[in-house]
């Protein structure tokens, strides 16, 4: 909401500078920002008189005139067909720097121009290019143009108003909450005029139906009214906030309503049906024409203003058509009313309409102001457009909003606040607020809340009135915090903090993607997940919970590749999501850590030429040094006996018995179709990090170091290409008896020197006993034992 | 003496002084001036061939030939070990590049986040999570949002239905937690929260959140003022101002909003784009827990008084390290990760 300074000045005193005006309104809770003024750095524009405007003599639309700017007659040059004799103007200078250029001194076909006359666009003061700014008559002559300006136009705030303060909606508003902290006079304009029209109730009577939804409806009449331009005092205020003067009716009911903060509508009263207004609920279906031609069709609770037949206005939000001020308008309806904040918002949501109106309901107007402002609008009214008022005004009231009378207690406030406020000032100010004070003694106060206050209701209001009002920044901070011992240790939250750090070591770069995603599109969706869906999403491609994190690190990778970084390992910890219609929030969560690695693992390298490309093996080499890292178990490999189109080959990882997650191959053919992704091969790991937790085991358990020589051995065995070296490795630890320390696997070939149909396997093997050195006929008896089970299960032969 | 002990003392003279002879190029050339040279000791004997008895002649050519090529290839392996003493000094070039290890990075939220949690997790707080898809209850009604009330207008929600929302902040962490447990209270919820805005440079439909809530006995605004200051010098630096300016939340009664002084321009304001001239930047709200959402969650606002913080991580993130526009930090650009290698 826009605050301008010269229209505040006209109901306080204060002399605060423009900064520390925005400060206190700051201070007060009303977050006020600075508006630039365009005119603040462009010097070189002053007030002159223009005389003997001519034709050019060598161009159809131009116009050449003097213009006097204080100390010399200028020629200008002019094309605005509004420019003529005997007018003020702010004159250009040349040199002056505008923001479409600068200002020089030119011949326009052989006559010369010593400056510019400009439109309000060309000065950035709006978007108006319609004409020339032609000044009012007691603009001085020669004065700086924004020395001028700005004494005529002041300067603005944007006030950022938080939902519980409709009250500072209006200028007044603004006003009253600045005198509590300045203890000045609220100037009030008064409100007087005749009424020598004919009885209100000769013309119309007003029914509320529904007495909660609107528990308060006024309204007068006037008659013979001229509609017209509004005066410049009016245009003035309305342009200095942003508002386009429209004609003197509407600009009145704008003016009063920026004032007061109470919206009022205006309807012409010869096009209303009947003698009378009814303020009903809307009935389902029904149709009207809003003031901005609209159509829109109603639900049944949008409450609405009729006359005799037909809705003449959405109450509260907007007009309708058919009973809108018009140029023939002679005859004035004006309503000010109270209307249900909820209802109010709710006919805004319905409609999806905010209005100044709206926007001031839904929030709560004062409703013993009702009164007032119809008056005030209905002497402006008068004074603009002559009419006659009618004697007498319906207000239609029939149970008084009662206001709040808490009891607040002092002690109260200083145990919130922690520190002592002296009674008497706490009172003082309370009065200061508008509050009435019913009762007082030595340990609390009864206030009445003032009515343009609905957000003052409980003790709790009033405690935060006095920290408003005595400055937060004024409240003395505690010379020590208190600390509560925190026994908790490796929570989940750490724990995702422990993991992050460990995949980052091996080379991976952290990425968050949308938890929205589009599900039709592509099934990454390893866990089988069903998606929540969206009731309102932002686009078709955000509709839904995502199910996997699998689907963004491909599209995260893909736009790299696209962009020519082709060597990433990207990895990502975040939730998914199940339907459960069990669930009051109709879905199960899960945490998932996921990881991803395509091209090659470092960069070109001077000392080992060839750079190493990523494959499955890599990935799950990381995925087996973090569940060791972890959980100090290994983890298992096996068939996930899945089929996925996107994926070639899924291999399920289990811990013990719960499956942590998958690893698998993306299909190239999806990779060049869906991602423009060609000749390189994408691998990604997906897993359950609730099961991670699980076996999450952070102590470590020591192991003497055997002090007695360890053996080795090395195996190379023959077996067909179909065998599995897993298989083998599993056999061979088998039936390795109880000092086999550990199998490691390092060779495989397959090639010349061997049968087609077989492969060559080399395996290390370390013996160890911890009490006593092993003796190799020992060893020479354990490795024929392997040596018979190989040969056994997997037809092996020595090599 | 005969001329051919002289000889043979020589040769000795020529191995002791070889044997001690230093890897110097200028060594080398004395050295071999002296045996070699035109006037050198070798030279010097062949001179004297004419000297020697005829019979004794073979003898004394085969002994000095012997003795010239010795000390030829001595120099010779001389200067091969000089060679090969220069090359290991001068050709190790150490400014080929070093074989580094592949780092990966951690995400700038992450960072900020775990940042932010640490100097609190210090003060005692231990952290809560909550679900990311909500009830309407624990995201509104229990935090004191009626329903409608212009308060959600401020929280663009995103609806499963009519009752379940995606979490417009971790704030029903708050309530979850109350409800489990008695105070004192001294918890922080970190998490992932969604608002239906359209994406543009500083918004997006996804975000982070971390709140602060303590509840006990005596827990006062003076305290949170303090509590704040600690976290905004730890984290910020202790140069940086702070401001407190009423608000208003739903779920907190005094609310406030914390502004510190611009880091950028050191809160002088005029041109400066971080704090578009005013010289603050806001960075999170706080305020004292409002009695109804105690009563929502069964404690006693008479017996029980706490404070509640909270602020938006991708907002921090983007004020630290100077990020302009939000959509770099989601889908991510390995060019942009890559600058968060560094501690
Ligand atoms: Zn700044």
């Amino acid at each position: 909401m826009i605050i301008n300074t010269n229209w505040l000045k006209q109901y306080t005193d204060f002399d605060y500078s423009y900064e520390e005006l925005g400060d206190r309104l700051t201070y007060l809770g009303l977050e006020a920002d600075p508006v630039p003024n365009p005119l603040a750095s462009i010097e070189k524009i002053v007030v002159g008189s223009v005389s003997n405007v001519r034709e050019h003599p060598d161009a159809d639309r131009l116009m050449v005139c003097d213009v006097f700017d204080g100390k010399k007659t200028r020629q200008v040059i002019c094309g605005a067909p509004n420019v003529k004799d005997d007018i003020k103007v702010p004159l250009v200078l040349p040199g002056c720097q505008l923001p479409e250029g600068k200002v020089k001194k030119v011949k326009i076909r052989g006559v010369k121009s010593e400056g510019m006359i400009p439109a309000e666009d060309e000065l950035g003061l709006s978007d108006d290019h319609s004409g020339i700014i032609i000044l009012p008559d007691d603009a001085e002559i020669g004065q700086d143009f924004r020395k001028y300006y700005s004494e005529r136009f002041g300067s603005n705030f944007e006030i950022d108003l938080t939902p519980n303060r409709p009250d500072c909606t209006s200028h007044i508003g603004v006003a009253r909450d600045l005198n509590v902290l300045t203890e000045n006079e609220l100037k009030i304009p008064d409100t007087d005029f005749e009424e020598d029209g004919d009885e209100i109730e000769k013309y119309v009577e007003v029914n509320i139906h529904d007495p909660e939804a609107c528990p308060r409806y006024a309204t007068r009449i006037i008659k013979n009214v001229e509609v017209k331009e509004s005066p410049q005092w009016l245009k003035d205020r309305l342009k200095s906030i942003g508002l386009r003067p429209i004609n003197n009716i509407v600009d009145a009911a704008n003016f009063v309503l920026m004032e007061t903060g109470q919206p009022l509508h205006t309807f012409d009263y010869d096009r209303l049906n009947g003698e009378e207004i009814n303020v009903r609920m809307s009935e389902d279906g029904e149709e009207v024409i809003t003031l901005d031609g609209e159509k829109r069709e109603l639900d049944d609770s949008v409450l609405l203003i009729c006359d005799a037949q037909q809705p003449v206005a959405v109450a509260g939000i907007m007009g309708l058509e058919n009973s809108e001020i018009i140029d023939s308008t002679t005859n004035l309806l004006l309503e000010s009313a109270y209307f249900n904040p909820a209802r109010i918002r709710y006919g805004s949501k319905y409609l999806g309409l905010q209005t100044d109106s709206s926007y001031r309901f839904e929030r709560g107007v004062d409703p013993e102001n009702v009164i007032y402002a119809l008056n005030r609008l209905t002497n402006l009214i008068v004074d603009l457009a002559n009419g006659q008022v009618c004697t007498g005004l319906i207000d239609n009231y029939p149970k008084k909003i009662e206001q709040p009378q808490p009891k607040v207690r002092f002690s109260r406030i200083n145990k919130l606040i922690g520190q002592d406020f002296d009674p008497d000032w706490v009172v003082d100010k309370f009065e200061k607020l508008g509050c009435k004070i019913l009762d007082k003694d030595k340990n609390s106060v009864k206030v009445e809340s003032p009515s343009w206050r609905p957000d003052l209701v409980r003790e709790i209001d009033y405690i935060e009135e006095v920290i408003r009002i005595y400055g937060m920044e004024k409240v003395k901070s505690s010379r020590t915090i208190k600390i509560q011992p925190d026994y908790s240790r490796n929570d989940r939250y750490n724990f995702n903090r422990v993991v992050r750090d460990k995949i980052a070591s091996y080379g991976y770069q952290e990425v968050y993607n949308n938890s929205l995603f589009s599900h039709e599109e592509k099934d990454f969706n390893l866990f089988d997940l069903e998606p929540v869906k969206i009731k309102n999403p932002l686009s078709r491609d955000l509709a839904y919970m995502r199910t996997n994190l699998s689907s963004g690190l491909v599209t995260t990778a893909a736009d790299n590749i696209n962009r020519k970084n082709r060597d990433l390992r990207f990895f990502e910890i975040g939730k998914v999501h199940d339907l459960n219609f069990d669930k009051d929030n109709k879905a199960d969560e899960y945490e998932h850590f996921a990881m991803l690695l395509t091209g090659n693992l470092e960069p070109v390298s001077w000392k080992y030429g060839q750079r190493r490309t990523g494959d499955f093996f890599d990935l799950k080499g990381d995925i087996q040094g973090l569940i060791q890292y972890l959980t100090g178990k290994e983890a298992q490999f096996v068939d996930s006996e899945m089929t996925k189109e996107n994926y070639n080959q899924i291999v399920k990882i289990v811990i013990e018995d719960d499956i942590l997650g998958y690893i698998c191959q993306l299909n190239e053919e999806l990779l060049d179709d869906q991602y423009n992704v060609e000749e390189q091969k994408v691998f990604v790991f997906e897993g359950s990090l609730e099961i991670l937790y699980k076996h999450f085991t952070p102590e470590i358990n020591y192991q003497p170091v055997a002090s007695y020589p360890a053996i080795e051995r090395d195996v190379s065995i023959l077996v067909n290409t179909s065998t599995r070296v897993g298989d083998v490795m599993e056999l061979i630890r088998n039936n390795g008896g109880k000092h086999l320390q550990e199998v490691q696997f390092y060779d495989l070939y397959q090639g010349e020197n061997i049968q087609e149909n077989k492969k060559s396997l080399t395996f290390n093997l370390i013996f160890q006993n911890p009490e006593r050195t092993l003796k190799d006929q020992e060893i020479d008896q354990q490795m024929n034992i392997i040596f018979n089970q190989l040969k056994k299960k997997v037809d092996a032969k020595l090599r | 003496m005969d001329i051919f002990d002289e000889v043979k003392d020589s040769i000795d003279q020529f191995h002791q002084e070889l044997s001690e002879l230093d890897v110097e190029e200028r060594a080398i050339e004395d050295f071999r001036i002296k045996y070699l040279g035109k006037n050198g000791i070798i030279s010097n004997y062949f001179n004297k061939f004419g000297q020697i008895p005829n019979d004794k002649k073979k003898e004394f050519g085969k002994l000095m030939n012997s003795f010239k090529n010795e000390a030829n290839q001595a120099i010779e392996s001389l200067h091969q070990k000089l060679n090969e003493k220069q090359t290991k000094q001068e050709f190790f070039d150490y400014t080929l590049p070093g074989v580094k290890p592949v780092e990966g990075s951690i995400h700038p939220l992450s960072k900020t986040m775990d940042d932010i949690a640490s100097i609190f997790q210090d003060m005692g707080f231990s952290t809560e999570l909550g679900p990311e898809i909500e009830t309407d209850y624990y995201n509104f009604q229990a935090l004191n949002f009626p329903e409608n009330h212009p308060a959600r207008d401020a929280q663009d929600t995103f609806f499963v239905d009519d009752k379940v929302v995606l979490r417009t902040h971790t704030s029903p962490i708050q309530v979850r937690t109350m409800e489990k447990q008695k105070p004192p209270i001294r918890i922080l919820a970190p998490g992932r929260t969604f608002r239906n805005e359209a994406i543009d440079a500083s918004h997006y439909c996804t975000f982070h959140q971390i709140e602060g809530l303590y509840i006990d006995e005596d827990v006062t605004f003076s305290e949170l003022k303090t509590t704040l200051y600690l976290f905004v010098k730890k984290y910020f630096g202790e140069d940086v101002a702070l401001r407190f300016r009423p608000s208003f939340f739903p779920f907190t009664e005094p609310s406030a909003e914390v502004d510190i002084s611009c880091f950028k321009c050191g809160g002088i304001g005029d041109d400066c784009s971080l704090c578009k001239g005013s010289g603050w930047l806001e960075i999170l709200g706080c305020g004292m827990v409002d009695p109804n959402v105690f009563k929502s969650s069964g404690i006693d606002p008479e017996k029980y008084t706490g404070y509640a913080f909270g602020m938006g991580i991708e907002r921090i993130a983007m004020l630290k390290y100077g990020i302009d526009d939000i959509r770099l930090l989601y889908g991510s650009d390995k060019r942009f990760l890559q600058q968060f290698k560094q501690l």
